[in-house]
Order: structure tokens, then sequence, then C-alpha cells
């Protein structure tokens, strides 16, 4: 299996995973820790008429289209969840459909052809261009940069809100800088995991690391190393199997998630037989 | 710092409301440095806007107003106790704000934060994760944090309710030691005896200002009665309140 990593195809795709395993990783901490994970799985999907629009018109390309669609669905729920009667995810979840069915009648009306919808729901991580990979970078290295400033400030404001507003500790700001960042690494992950599937890389490895650790700083990188392995072994298996590499990877988070709940919930149980 | 016994908080014309409710009415008051203030009143007489609108945090109409920086203490009960961090990382917290974008918290914060720690009385817990201490504790580490600000006045919102004995106690010498080192020190409490006993100054809030003074000349049952109403006891002379946490208006 391994002299396949010879291709040139599949190296694109090990280093496209890799890098995007970082931010993925580490944004997916906040996004389960401050309760966000259907919001991010929602930005995913409203990517998808995003990424429609952009491959209809040139000018504008489907990495702007879907960045902007991201970008404007964040805007659009954080508007509407302070309306309360909003809250508790009725308005992403409208959004969500909405989006996904935007896209569908987008495609059609289009003619489809050139981007076939599978491919834009779940990625395609082997057909990664070069190009792809040096957006990958840029985007990893400037979300990485902006969380590594906004850490602190992430922190004392998920612990405390009430708190951290009249002590000066940025909530507004690293709420929304979040936001971005969510949407701008969503959007580069789109053409490895597609719309449909980056929130299991957004939220599976760092609910996964949130069960294994009560630290912060050992979460975040339980959450990047699983994110980063997930993908690797995703990514073999899909290629010794034949399968499509995004759903593959998928299915590994789920399995790593699974195992480690499992083994959680034993060892919580023998404390409590056995206490100490 | 500013010098000895001059106004560090005051209020003037203070109004609050919400839609057509009116949670605040024409408050006016001054409190001085080196003082440690009970707020009192029934439930819903405004104790907790009283604090947001020194903090800036809810809208208000005439002035609010604190000297200084503010270091806050607000109820337990908003804070998210799964999420993952130690007693230590809590008191850490508290020095974020000074330190800018840019600065990490350096030996120097984290040695502070170990000497708050020891003094709330929480040194063996410093790697104990949040959700794993008692409320007494957690009570503790939030107000480890507030001192790690390192502010002038200290807000403290129903800092003793819920909190086992030991922690109290533990908490009151601590609030004491900030007046005397000349900050000015402003808690919210249900406990009526608790504050006459270690308060020096009381305001008695009900919507509208009942009374504000030093706490001989608050604590008396014709003041407090304007406040509570009928919800007050007398017995032999001394003065109790009638079932005032389960209060509802």
């Amino acid at each position: 299996m391994l002299e396949a990593l010879d291709a040139p195809y599949l190296q694109r795709a090990l280093l496209a995973g890799l890098v995007l395993s970082i931010p993925l990783g580490l944004l997916g901490c906040w996004i389960v820790l401050r309760e966000l994970a259907f919001f991010a799985h929602a930005v995913g999907v409203a990517t998808f008429p995003g990424v429609v629009v952009g491959l209809a018109l040139p000018a504008l390309g489907p990495f702007a289209g879907a960045l902007l669609a991201a970008l404007g669905f964040s805007a659009a729920i954080s508007a509407s969840e302070a309306d309360h009667r909003l809250r508790g995810g009725a308005a992403t979840g409208l959004a969500l459909a909405v989006a996904l069915a935007a896209g569908a009648v987008l495609l059609t009306a289009r003619g489809g052809g050139a981007a076939p919808v599978d491919r834009l729901l779940f990625g395609s991580l082997l057909a990664v261009s070069s190009a792809d990979v040096v957006l990958c970078l840029v985007g990893a290295a400037v979300a990485v940069g902006v969380l590594a400033v906004l850490l602190p400030r992430l922190a004392a404001t998920t612990f405390d809100r009430t708190w951290a507003g009249p002590a000066g500790a940025g909530e507004r700001v690293s709420a929304s800088a979040l936001l971005v960042l969510v949407s701008l690494v969503v959007v580069c992950a789109l053409p490895a995991v597609g719309s449909l599937l980056v929130s299991a890389l957004l939220v599976v490895p760092a609910a996964t690391a949130r069960l294994i650790t009560e630290r912060l700083a050992p979460m975040l990188a339980w959450a990047t190393g699983l994110c980063a392995l997930e993908t690797v072994a995703g990514l073999l298996l899909a290629r010794a199997l034949d399968l499509p590499p995004g759903a593959a990877i998928a299915v590994v988070t789920g399995l790593g998630f699974g195992v480690i709940a499992a083994a959680s919930a034993a060892a919580s149980r023998l404390t409590r037989v056995a206490p100490a | 710092m500013s010098a000895d016994g001059s106004p560090t908080v005051a209020t003037s014309g203070l109004s609050v409301s919400f839609g057509s409710r009116q949670a605040l009415e024409d408050v006016s008051f001054e409190l001085r440095s080196g003082t440690f203030t009970g707020v009192l009143g029934p439930n819903g007489a405004g104790k907790t806007t009283l604090l947001g609108a020194l903090l800036g945090t809810i809208a208000h109409r005439g002035s609010a107003r604190v000297e200084g920086r503010p270091a806050y203490v607000p109820q337990a009960g908003a804070i998210d106790a799964s999420f993952p961090i130690d007693a230590l990382g809590v008191v850490l917290m508290g020095r974020y704000p000074r330190l800018g974008w840019r600065r990490r918290p350096g030996p120097d914060d984290r040695r502070r934060a170990r000497e708050l720690l020891e003094q709330v009385g929480l040194a063996a817990e410093a790697r104990t994760s949040f959700g794993a201490l008692s409320g007494g504790q957690r009570q503790r580490a939030l107000v480890g944090r507030a001192l790690a600000q390192e502010g002038d006045v200290l807000l403290l919102d129903e800092p003793l309710t819920g909190v086992d004995a030991p922690s109290a106690e533990v908490l009151l010498e601590v609030f004491e030691a900030e007046r005397r080192s000349g900050r000015t020190v402003v808690m919210t409490t249900h406990d009526l005896a608790q504050a006459a006993r270690v308060c020096d100054r009381l305001l008695l809030l009900n919507r509208s200002l009942v009374a504000a003074g030093r706490t001989d000349e608050v604590f008396r049952s014709e003041v407090l009665r304007r406040a509570y109403g009928g919800d007050l006891l007398l017995i032999d002379g001394q003065t109790a309140l009638l079932d005032d946490a389960h209060h509802h208006h």
C-alpha cells in the first residue's frame, strides 16, 4: 500500500489533509466547547450554493463564492440568534435546509456537467490540485496565527461570558473572529472533504479529544493529532478499498470517537465500582 | 488608586428599565475607598442590575461611575463548569485583560496566581479541574480570578450564596483584607445578618434607594421595613427575614 505514496496526487492529498488538520483540530475545540457544532455543520452546507454560483461566474470563482456564502451565512445566523425567540438552532436548521435546496436548484438551473454534485458535497481529496494545497497552506497559516493570538481571550470568554465582557477580555472580537475563521477553514477544506463532510473533521476529533482530557492545552493537541491521524488513515483506507476519500475519513473519525467514548464510559464505570 | 476616603463608586439619578419594567429608579449614592458595602434588598430589588450599570454592561439613564478599574465576581451559576480548566487556570484568566493582545501570562503572572490561590485557600487544588471543585471552592477560584485583575473596586454578586461555611469565612477574610488595603468592596447579598456583621456600609435597595450609610444607621428595623415590608420579622429585638430566598415578585 505504501508504495502508492509515490504517486504525486496522493502526496498532494496527504499534504493537504495534514496541513488542514491543524486549523480543523484547533478550531474544532472551540466549536465543541462553545456548542457550535450544528452551526459549523451548517456553515459547511451554506458554501454549497456559493460554490455553484462561483463556478457559474468565472469572475467570482468557487473559492470566493463559497467564502462569501459562508461569511454571509455566519453573519445572518449571528444576527438572528440575537432574537431570543430563534435561539437553540431554529434559524441554523432553517438556513441549512434552504442552502442545500438553493445549491441543488442552482446546479440544475445551470445545466450540471462541469461539477458533479457528489464532488461538491463530499469532496475529492485525491483530486486536489497544487493550487488547492497552496490555498490550504495559506488558510491554515492565517487560522493558526489568529487562534494563537486569540487563545487566552477565547478561553476566558468561553468559560465565563458574564465576567469576560466587563473585564475587557475582548468578548465580541473573539466571537466574531472565530466565526470568520470557521468560514475560512471550511472553505479551504471544501476541495478535500466537501461541504457535507467538513463538519466531521471540524467537530468529531475535537469531541473525541474532549473525552480524553480535562485540560485545554492537551485537548487542543489531541484534537489536532487525531484529525491528522484520522485523515491519513481514512485516505489509506480509501486507496486500499477504492472508497471515496472524504467519506472514508468521516467514517474513520466516527469510529475513533466510538472507540474513545466506549473506553471513557468503561473507565468511569471502573472508577465507580472500585473507589480509590 | 485614588486617595484614601475619596469617592470611587458613585451613581447619580441612575435609572434602568427592561422593557416596561422599571428595575432601578433615580438611585444616587457615593462609596469611598477603604469601605466594604453590602447591597441589600428583596429579590428583584435591582442589586445585580446595579452592578451591571456600574460595569457598563447594562444600558441606563443618569450616571454610574467607577473610579479606577473594577474587578468583578459574577454569580457562579452563569459559568460553564464543564470547560476544561483547573483552578490555577481560572485565577490566571484574571491576568489576561491587563496583558493586552500580544503578551502571554509569564512566570510573574503564574507566581501571582499561585499566591492568590494560597490566599483563597485553594493551593492544594491548583491543578484540580474547575468542574471537580465544590461550590464553595469554585466561588473561591472566581474570587481569586477577580483579585488577579488587581482592580481598585471589587464588585461581588452574591459571592456567599450557596457557599459552605468554611469557604464563606475564607472569602470574608479576603474581602476584609481588600478593604484594609484601600480598595472599595461592594457585595450584593440576601443575608441581612451576615451583611450587618461584616460590612461597614449598607445600601438598601428596592428599585429605588431606601437607605445608604453606616451599618449602624441602616441596620434598624424601621429602615429595613421600608425595603422588605411584611417579610421582615422582629423577635426579641432581633431582626429576621422570612423566606427571602424563595420570595418572588
